[in-house]
C-alpha cells in the first residue's frame, strides 16, 4: 500500500506528465514512465512499449506534428490504495501549417509504481492521434 | 458537477460491479435501472452519445439487452475515488450475437454517485457503440 497523498497522484499527472506534454518538454514527459512502461491507445488497440523505444517514438512523432497541444479540464478519479489515476479531460491539437485546433474528450488510465508510470491506457473521441 | 456520496470504498465497488454489472448481464432491467436517479445521465463519450434521464436509459437497456443473446463484463480493475464518490473500471464487455458470432470490447466506465446511487456514467469504448 503507497503511502502518498492524493495530490500527489493528481499532480504527477497534471503538473508532470500533461505539463510536459503540452510545453513540449520531452525529458519531463519521459521521466513520467518507467523504462519498461507500456501506452495502449485502446480505442485503436495500439500498443507503445518501453520508454526509450516506442512511447519516445510516438511522442516524437506526435509533439512534431501540431503547433500546439493543450489539455485541461480534468476530472479525476485518484485511488492512493492502488497507485492509479483515471483521467477525463478535453484536447485541443491544432495540426501544423493550420490555424484551427481540433478538439477530443478523451480519458487515460495512469497505473504507478515507485513514483512513475508502469502502464497507460488512452481512449480517444475522434481519430487515434498517437500513431 | 462534484457531488455527496454516502458510500465507502467497498459500497462502490459493490454499486459498479455487483449491483450494476451483475444485473446487467442478468439481464435483470428493474435492477439495473435502480442503480440511476432519476435525472441521471450516461454519456457514451467515444461516440458522443448521451442518454438523459431515467426513461431513456430504461429504452436504451431494453434495445442494448435485446440485441444480444449473452451478455458478459468481466476481468475488472477498479479505480476508486472514495472521498469525491467516484469510482472507474476497465474491463472486458462480451456479447453473444443472435447468429452465435461474439462482439468483444475493452470499455472503461467512469461513474459519479450522489448519495447511493449513479449521477453520471461516462462510457469510452474500443470499438463501435453498442449502446444506441
Amino acid at each position: 500500500m503507497a503511502d502518498r497523498p492524493y495530490e500527489h497522484y493528481t499532480d504527477f499527472v497534471t503538473k508532470r506528465y500533461f505539463h510536459g506534454v503540452d510545453n513540449y518538454d520531452m525529458d519531463m514527459v519521459l521521466d513520467c514512465f518507467h523504462e519498461d512502461a507500456t501506452l495502449t491507445e485502446v480505442t485503436s488497440m495500439t500498443i507503445h512499449q518501453g520508454r526509450d523505444a516506442g512511447i519516445k517514438t510516438m511522442f516524437e512523432a506526435f509533439l512534431g506534428a501540431h503547433s500546439r497541444i493543450w489539455h485541461g479540464n480534468f476530472v479525476h478519479t485518484a485511488d492512493t490504495t492502488e497507485e492509479s489515476v483515471c483521467s477525463q479531460f478535453s484536447v485541443e491539437v491544432t495540426p501544423k501549417g493550420e490555424s484551427e485546433p481540433v478538439r477530443y474528450e478523451n480519458c487515460n488510465r495512469f497505473y504507478m509504481k515507485d513514483d512513475k508510470f508502469t502502464s497507460v491506457f488512452i481512449y480517444m473521441s475522434g481519430e487515434n492521434l498517437l500513431t | 458537477m462534484q457531488y455527496q456520496s454516502s458510500l465507502d470504498r467497498a459500497g462502490l465497488i459493490e454499486l459498479a460491479l455487483i449491483k450494476y454489472f451483475g444485473k446487467v448481464d442478468a439481464k435483470d432491467l428493474d435492477a439495473v435501472l435502480d442503480c440511476f436517479h432519476d435525472n441521471a445521465m450516461i454519456t457514451v463519450q467515444t461516440a458522443f452519445t448521451v442518454h438523459e434521464g431515467k426513461e431513456n436509459i430504461k429504452r436504451m437497456f431494453i434495445d442494448f439487452m435485446g440485441a444480444y443473446k449473452t451478455i458478459i463484463h468481466k476481468d475488472f480493475t477498479c479505480t476508486v475515488d472514495e472521498n469525491n464518490g467516484r469510482i472507474v473500471a476497465s474491463f472486458i464487455a462480451e456479447m453473444e450475437n443472435e447468429d452465435g458470432s461474439w462482439t468483444r470490447l475493452n470499455n472503461t466506465n467512469f461513474w459519479r454517485i450522489r448519495d447511493d446511487k449513479f449521477q453520471e456514467v461516462y462510457i469510452y469504448m474500443s470499438g463501435d457503440n453498442p449502446l444506441t
